[in-house]
């Protein structure tokens, strides 16, 4: 009998001392994916034949001794515009219902080569932007802890789909926050990792110099084993770099002595203010980082909103000039949330976009000199716990500032990470932000967390 | 932004937007005026955009 939660780390354990099958795995997900996604709607296309298929090559290979490491036989998900051979990749929209593209995505090529075995297309917001959407040919995701909670976007589908154990760990993409988010409110591990660490090419865009690939799963540790797999340099993406790429599970030694971090509280407390109970969480979580050996800091950065207005606005012009020959053609194709908030991206000129990237390049000048002196940054993930689904304003993105959005413009590495449940039962979260390149350091301190803390013992009650 | 400002920059657009949306998209373009007005800071003249992320040098 598989058990219905299992991190990737200790499956992947399992798996290389054949004491559990990736065929029993994959099967045990699929069964548990019938039984609760109709609740959940993670899902807009399981694939059960490719992965049966591709769990069986992965026994086969094992058993002959070809384990390719912690990624081998592992249950995963794809966001529905990361692109997959042969099988439709939709963004969740009517627009691109028909889309079937002729080759996988870089990362996605790279997850399979790792051993990863795909299960199926994730919901996600339309084109990861506009959502949850009920006018669209999917439903959207529903939170796993409470299903009349929103999950966060636009990475929604793997918001909920792996803390319910439907898959062991999935692809997010974050321009504004859309992996933050849903980690935030699902209360499962994600990480945006550096601009340029994960290759873009054959994910469907939103905003090209904010888009950011990641995985998400249950803990950090996990978020290192897919950010293993996952980056390198691909040349078919302008953006990608090409850094050294070191052992991010190495790098989780649990201990964090030493490391200096600043605490950006006037985010969370007067620029986009929580409500009590996040701020306590987060504010206990800084402290326990004193506890273990970190010294922790209070900073001050420009106001929140400056940094999300300048993010906003490069997003929405960039997302607007990718739509525009659709929205003038097949405006109504989209759902209203995406279709009204392109609108209002119509309205930005020329220069107030060539002002944003002014006003970007001093804002990351500003990040780099505060963070001179410290190794991390953290801050609120989120400002309450997940509201109801249907209480989500339609401009939510333009009426409060957006408490990820700074590290979008700065292409800064960073992760949320679970700190505590509402009174209700509601995961919250902080958010932990690295250097550029210095993705190991974010995924230490969260993993060195969580170690310490009981968060990662609870999940959602299906 | 007026609604009648707001129908003359859709029409420039070409947006068809149904008539049941547009009074609430024009209630919400002090957002975007906003946004505008923010990333306008005094700047030298040469004060460079940055079209991607600066990397670490060496």
């Amino acid at each position: 009998m598989v058990p219905d939660f299992l991190t990737i780390a200790e499956a992947a354990k399992l798996i290389e001392q054949r004491e559990l099958s990736p065929v029993e795995l994959v099967e045990s997900r699929l069964k548990r994916i019938e039984k609760l996604d109709g609740q959940l709607h993670s899902f807009i296309r399981v694939l059960p034949e490719a992965a049966m298929a591709a769990a069986r090559t992965a026994e086969s290979e094992i058993a002959a001794g070809r384990y390719k490491g912690p990624m081998h036989g592992i249950p995963i998900g794809l966001k529905d515009i990361y692109e997959t051979k042969g099988v439709s990749t939709t963004g969740h929209s009517k627009v691109m219902q028909d889309h079937v593209p002729t080759a996988d995505a870089f990362s996605v090529t790279k997850l399979k080569d790792a051993g990863g075995v795909v299960m199926g297309k994730l919901a996600t917001h339309e084109f990861a932007l506009g959502g949850p959407s009920f006018d669209l040919p999917w439903p959207p995701a529903r939170n796993p802890w409470d299903t009349t909670r929103f999950t966060g976007g636009s990475s929604s589908g793997t918001g909920a789909a792996v803390p319910a154990g439907l898959v062991l760990g999935g692809t997010g993409s974050d321009t504004g926050g859309s992996i933050r988010g849903p980690a935030a409110y699902c209360g499962l591990a994600g990480i945006k990792p550096t601009y340029g660490l994960i290759s873009r090419a054959g994910i469907l865009p939103l905003a090209f110099s904010l888009d950011h690939a990641g995985p998400m799963a249950w803990t950090a540790e996990d978020c290192a084993i897919m950010l293993q797999a996952m980056a390198g340099h691909d040349p078919a993406d302008p953006a990608s770099a090409s850094p050294p790429i070191p052992d991010y599970r190495k790098a989780l030694t649990g201990d964090v002595k030493g490391l200096r971090i600043g605490l950006i509280r006037h985010f969370y407390t007067a620029d986009n203010e929580a409500d009590a109970a996040t701020r306590d969480a987060i504010d206990a979580a800084a402290k326990k980082f004193e506890e273990m050996g970190a010294s922790v800091r209070e900073i001050t950065l420009s106001p929140l909103a400056e940094w999300a207005a300048c993010g906003v606005l490069i997003m929405m012009a960039e997302a607007y000039a990718i739509h525009e020959a659709n929205l003038r053609t097949r405006f109504t194709d989209y759902g209203e949330i995406f279709r009204d908030r392109m609108a209002l991206a119509g309205l930005f000129t020329a220069a107030d976009y060539v002002q944003a990237t002014r006003r970007r390049r001093e804002l990351v000048d500003e990040l780099d000199r505060a963070m001179a002196g410290l190794d991390l940054v953290m801050t609120a993930a989120a400002a309450s716990e997940a509201p109801k689904i249907d209480e989500v304003p339609k401009f939510a993105i333009l009426e409060r500032p957006s408490l990820t959005m700074p590290f979008n413009v700065t292409g800064s590495p960073a992760m949320s990470v679970c700190c505590g449940y509402s009174g209700a039962g509601l995961p919250l979260s902080f958010q932990i932000v690295g250097k550029r390149f210095a993705d190991a350091t974010v995924l230490r301190a969260a993993d060195a967390y969580e170690r310490a803390m009981p968060w990662r013992d609870r999940r959602p009650a299906l | 932004m007026t609604r009648a400002e707001l129908d003359a920059v859709l029409a420039r657009l070409g947006l068809d937007v149904p008539e049941a949306e547009r009074d609430e998209i024009a209630a919400n373009t002090g957002y975007a005026e906003k946004m505008a007005e923010l990333v306008k800071k005094p700047r030298w003249v040469g004060a460079e955009p940055a079209h991607t992320v600066a990397f670490p040098k060496g």
